[in-house]
């Protein structure tokens, strides 16, 4: 009887034992601190995943090509939030907008230790300082553009504007914020924080860049997409560059730093000067399987950075391209590289 | 007609029903049993399939059934918090890759394949069984990883039974339910309703925030409320018809993840689900009709200012089925199965529809020594006109010796797009093919008890590989996104379980250990530099597994169990992922019989007792310790009984 017992025992026991002989302990993240230099380098803005908490900043030293996957964490000790959609420097700081936390993170740009956090925002997309003591946020949901005072690191009004405010810039003294879901351009008096005026344009505003003559191009993606041009004391738009077809989906306008050379994302990347009198026909980097999210240009050198978000659920790789198209080479980011931040 | 008067006219048929049954002093003798799912219990050879026991049942009375599968089975449960959304994996599959089914219909959603389990009370059923593996010759789209089943199987003549109970837990929860059952003669009326609240306001570390300060879960309110009536005939000696109706509505909030400030999102869902069956039994022929009428609704508010965003869905399923015994232990089953769904929803442009047909056979023998039994399946399924993969399986039962079996089986699976995939507006993609696969697993079982019945080991080990075709993903388009068949994905693994139960004193002690180790993993690049490529899927844990200690002594059950869930990644690269947990749950259950069959049952439980603070999925908070306690009463005036009661026809 005994003997009978024994056999199904050992059987049993292997069976159980069978699922666990192999090692699955992941490679942790790095975790050490890093201190970047105050000039040559860029940060990129990675959103990571809605909902998942996984946003991240990472750098990349022009000079050395290394790159940091992730600085805020080992500075702070803890993940910067959810959705980090942009960041920017002014006076010294960085501001780092993260969006589905409804927050603004002020970061020391070397240690990228958070100095303040400015909150109570709904759903925050761009940063533009307007003056020493004062900055615009953007916001998705709020319907409205959030002022901040620069000194307390609070939000101090906001300036009612219906629909989703996006991407910003500063002109003669006021501001000109595109609009994703009206057909405006609106403009902004900085001195008392009103819109003055606003400037028609198509449905999905969402990039806006300032030129060398002082001119405004703004990029609105729609089933007709379309490119202005647009003076900023006349408030007329000036050029229409209108898109062909209507699978075509124009983001992410960005200049040069001489400001005489667009650049923007539809599928592929497209490089447009300013003085040219119809949109570009063939793409400068071409998309190539890739799923490109984000541009930057390196300012003086005009080296173009390219963001491939590959699956949105992995690492994205930055590729960096000469002004004549070539690849220099490429790095690895966080989860969906989105927007740089040059110093 | 209207909810409402449906409703009405399903409860008219209940009095009225309950009300003959009362005026019939008839006492015509039949089997004690109703059939369900007649393919699960005959045409299942090769396949594991673990049944529930009442036992454990019970202790999760005051459960859904997403905490059952996921405290008792190798089912990883992604779930959102408690009373969030909770769906599966199973063996490495997606959550479209677990056919759920109710009485032997599909209840998975035709909008997006899957249910949500934290919405089923496991008390719906009075059977949960879980079929391990491809099974899609059997119950069609999605019985990939595997496919459970619920069923409700009433007991004849056992007169008039009334069940209520209560439960607190923790974070303000209170369920209640009642049941009154009707059994008599050829008749049995039963109805339940249920009622559940839950504040979910509990305390977690947010270790996403710094310092991980302890926070309190705001916006988690669940409240449900859910009736079942039952409703089963013997016509004759050979004719049997039975109706369901289940309605149900949740009222959920949606709480904030750890790195959002707020949440005001709410979720509403409700349903109804009625189904029809009719069984001709004979001695050599079994034949069945049936069919499913489901209406189910589901209202998102963004927040409280949002409109709803609205998704409603209607299916019509009519099913026929003949299992006809030949001789030499053969036995065949031929069925035909005809599926209607329609659905609106704000992402969708218009009203759609589907109309799925299929047929389905299968074939199996018994040797001649009764050592094997195997069964070869086929199943075409044709959607909306076009033929989906043809699936068949072919499985074998081997006995080896007294106490040891040998399983084998091969199955080709498939899914097919679901109605978001198909017809949501932007991206939908109307040429989605079908997701289709091959499976094929072999294990072991072993069930062997010592001479004088004073210990039993019961244990399993199944090994199983499968890769999927055409699995459907959705990516970035030209200006949205749309879902393409672009993944292969190779899921394979291990599962074990162990299990030894013994004689003491007058006490019985079982221990069981189950372990499970799962590698699914992405075979092609999506995209150029796609670094998923030989990588875990996300939400898969090639680990867990669990331990459970039993004590029963007279009217008493104590039992103590741990359960393990590995490394989960969170990025397809697998360079991103959630830390494993363990989970210490402990029960008491009491049973004080009293008169006749009249009893009071008490449940203690306690979960997660050692504090563990963990995310099941990233950024959703889990509870630390909590407690939950329930009580319910049984009444039962057994049915006067006459000689011929006794008697049993076989079917």
């Amino acid at each position: 009887m005994h003997t009978r017992l024994f056999l199904p025992l050992p059987l049993l026991a292997a069976f159980v034992l069978l699922p666990s002989c192999k090692k699955d302990k992941p490679e942790p993240a790095a975790d050490q601190p890093v201190v970047v230099g105050a000039t040559g380098g860029v940060y990129i803005a990675n959103e990571g995943n809605f909902q998942f908490g996984n946003s991240k900043v990472s750098y990349y030293n022009i000079a050395s090509g290394s790159a940091v996957e992730d600085l805020y964490q080992p500075a702070n000790g803890v993940a910067l939030g959810d959705v980090c959609q942009s960041m920017s420097l002014f006076n010294g700081k960085g501001y780092v907008v993260v969006n589905n936390s409804g927050k603004v993170v002020v970061v020391d740009p070397s240690s990228f230790v958070a100095t303040a956090t400015i909150t109570g925002f709904n759903s925050p997309r761009y940063f533009l300082p307007v003056s020493n003591s004062k900055a615009y946020v953007t916001d998705i949901h709020a319907n409205g553009i959030a002022v901040v005072n620069l000194s307390t690191n609070t939000i101090t009004g906001s300036i009612h504007c219906p629909g989703w405010t996006e991407e910003l810039v500063l002109a003669y003294g006021k501001a000109y914020v595109t609009n994703e879901t009206r057909d405006k351009v609106y403009v902004i008096d900085t001195s008392n924080d009103q819109i003055t005026d606003s400037i028609t344009v198509s449905m999905g505003g969402n990039s806006i860049v300032a030129d060398a003559n002082g001119k405004l191009w703004v990029m609105c993606s729609s089933a007709s997409s379309k490119l202005y041009r647009i003076d900023p004391v006349s408030m007329q738009v000036e050029e229409l560059y209108t898109f062909p077809n209507s699978s075509d989906s124009p983001w992410r306008l960005n200049i040069n730093s001489g400001s005489d050379t667009l650049y923007y994302l539809n599928k592929d990347v497209y490089r447009m000067p300013i003085s040219a009198s119809a949109l570009p026909g063939s793409p400068f980097v071409a998309t190539d399987g890739r799923n490109l999210y984000g541009i930057g240009v390196e300012p003086n050198s005009g080296v173009v950075y390219v963001a491939d978000a590959i699956d949105y659920v992995q690492r994205g790789t930055v590729y960096r391209y000469k002004a004549d198209g070539s690849l220099i080479n490429s790095f690895q980011a966080g989860i969906i590289p989105g927007e740089f931040c040059f110093q | 007609m209207t909810r409402a008067a449906s409703l009405l006219l399903i409860l008219l048929i209940l009095a009225a029903s309950a009300a003959r049954a009362h005026s019939l002093a008839d006492t015509i003798a039949l089997g004690q049993v109703e059939i369900n799912a007649t393919r699960l219990a005959e045409f299942s050879s090769g396949t594991k399939v673990q049944q529930i026991d009442s036992v454990t049942m019970a202790r999760y009375r005051w459960s859904d059934l997403g905490e059952l599968l996921s405290d008792e089975t190798p089912i990883f449960i992604k779930s959102y918090g408690s009373g969030s959304l909770a769906t599966t994996s199973f063996r490495g599959g997606s959550a479209n890759h677990t056919a759920i089914l109710w009485n032997g219909f599909n209840i998975g959603s035709p909008m997006n394949g899957m249910i949500d389990l934290s919405l089923i009370p496991v008390s719906i059923a009075n059977s949960v069984s879980i079929q391990y593996g491809g099974a899609s010759a059997l119950w069609g789209s999605g019985a990939v990883g595997g496919s459970i089943h619920l069923n409700n199987m009433p007991e004849f003549g056992r007169g008039l039974t009334v069940d209520v109970g209560a439960s607190f837990g923790s974070f303000g929860e209170l369920r209640q339910q009642a049941r009154v059952e009707m059994g008599q003669g050829k008749w049995i009326s039963s109805i339940a309703v249920y009622n559940a609240i839950a504040h979910n306001d509990f305390d977690f570390y947010n270790t996403e925030q710094r310092g991980a300060p302890l926070q309190q879960q705001q916006n988690a309110e669940f409240k449900q409320q859910g009736l079942l009536a039952e409703e089963y005939y013997r016509i004759n000696g050979k004719q049997r018809i039975n109706l369901r109706f289940w309605y149900e509505n949740s009222d959920r909030e949606v709480p904030p993840t750890m790195v959002q400030e707020t949440s005001s999102a709410e979720q509403q869902d409700e349903s109804y689900r009625a189904t029809a069956e009719w069984q001709h039994l004979s001695a050599s022929v079994k034949t069945v009709v049936r069919a499913a009428y489901f209406d189910e609704q589901l209202s998102w508010y963004a927040s409280e200012l949002d409109p709803a965003a609205l998704n409603h869905s209607c299916t019509a399923i009519a099913e026929a089925e003949s299992s006809i015994r030949l001789d030499r232990g053969q036995l065949i089953n031929v069925g035909i199965n005809n599926t209607y769904a329609l659905a609106f929803s704000d992402g969708f442009p218009d009203e759609q529809h589907q109309e799925r047909a299929a047929a389905f056979a299968s074939y199996q023998l018994d040797s001649r020594n009764s050592l094997s039994k195997t069964t070869l399946s086929a199943r075409q399924e044709l959607v909306a006109g076009k033929l989906a993969p043809l699936t068949g399986s072919l499985g074998s039962d081997y006995k080896l010796n007294g106490w040891l079996t040998a399983k084998a089986n091969v199955a080709r699976v498939y899914r097919i797009p679901t109605f978001n995939d198909l017809f949501w507006k932007p991206g939908g993609n109307p040429d989605l093919l079908p997701e289709s696969g091959y499976s094929g697993e072999a294990g072991l079982a072993v069930d062997h008890e010592l001479a004088g019945s004073t210990a039993r080991f019961i244990g399993d080990v199944t090994g199983y590989s499968r890769t999927m075709d055409n699995w459907i993903i959705w990516l970035p388009g030209a200006s949205y996104w749309t879902p393409m068949n672009i993944m292969n994905v190779w899921s394979r693994g291990i599962e074990a379980h162990a299990a030894v139960a013994m004689h003491v004193e007058q006490a019985m002690i079982k221990l069981g250990v189950m372990t499970n180790y799962v590698l699914s993993t992405n075979q092609v690049a999506k995209s150029a530099n796609d670094a998923s490529v030989d990588k875990q899927l996300i939400y898969v844990p090639a680990y867990s597994g669990n331990g459970k200690l039993s004590l029963i002594y007279k009217d008493l059950i104590a039992t103590f169990g741990m359960n393990y869930t590995g490394y989960r990644f969170t990025s397809t690269d697998n360079a991103e992922y959630l830390e494993p947990y363990w989970l210490a749950n402990a029960s008491i259950a009491y049973k004080l019989p009293l008169r006749g069959a009249n009893e009071i049952s008490l449940l203690a439980q306690g979960f997660n007792l050692f504090d563990e603070q963990y995310q099941v999925m990233l950024g959703r908070p889990m509870p630390l310790v909590n407690f939950q306690f329930g009580i319910s009463l049984r009444f039962n005036r057994p049915q006067p009984t006459t000689p011929k009661d006794t008697d049993r026809h076989a079917h």
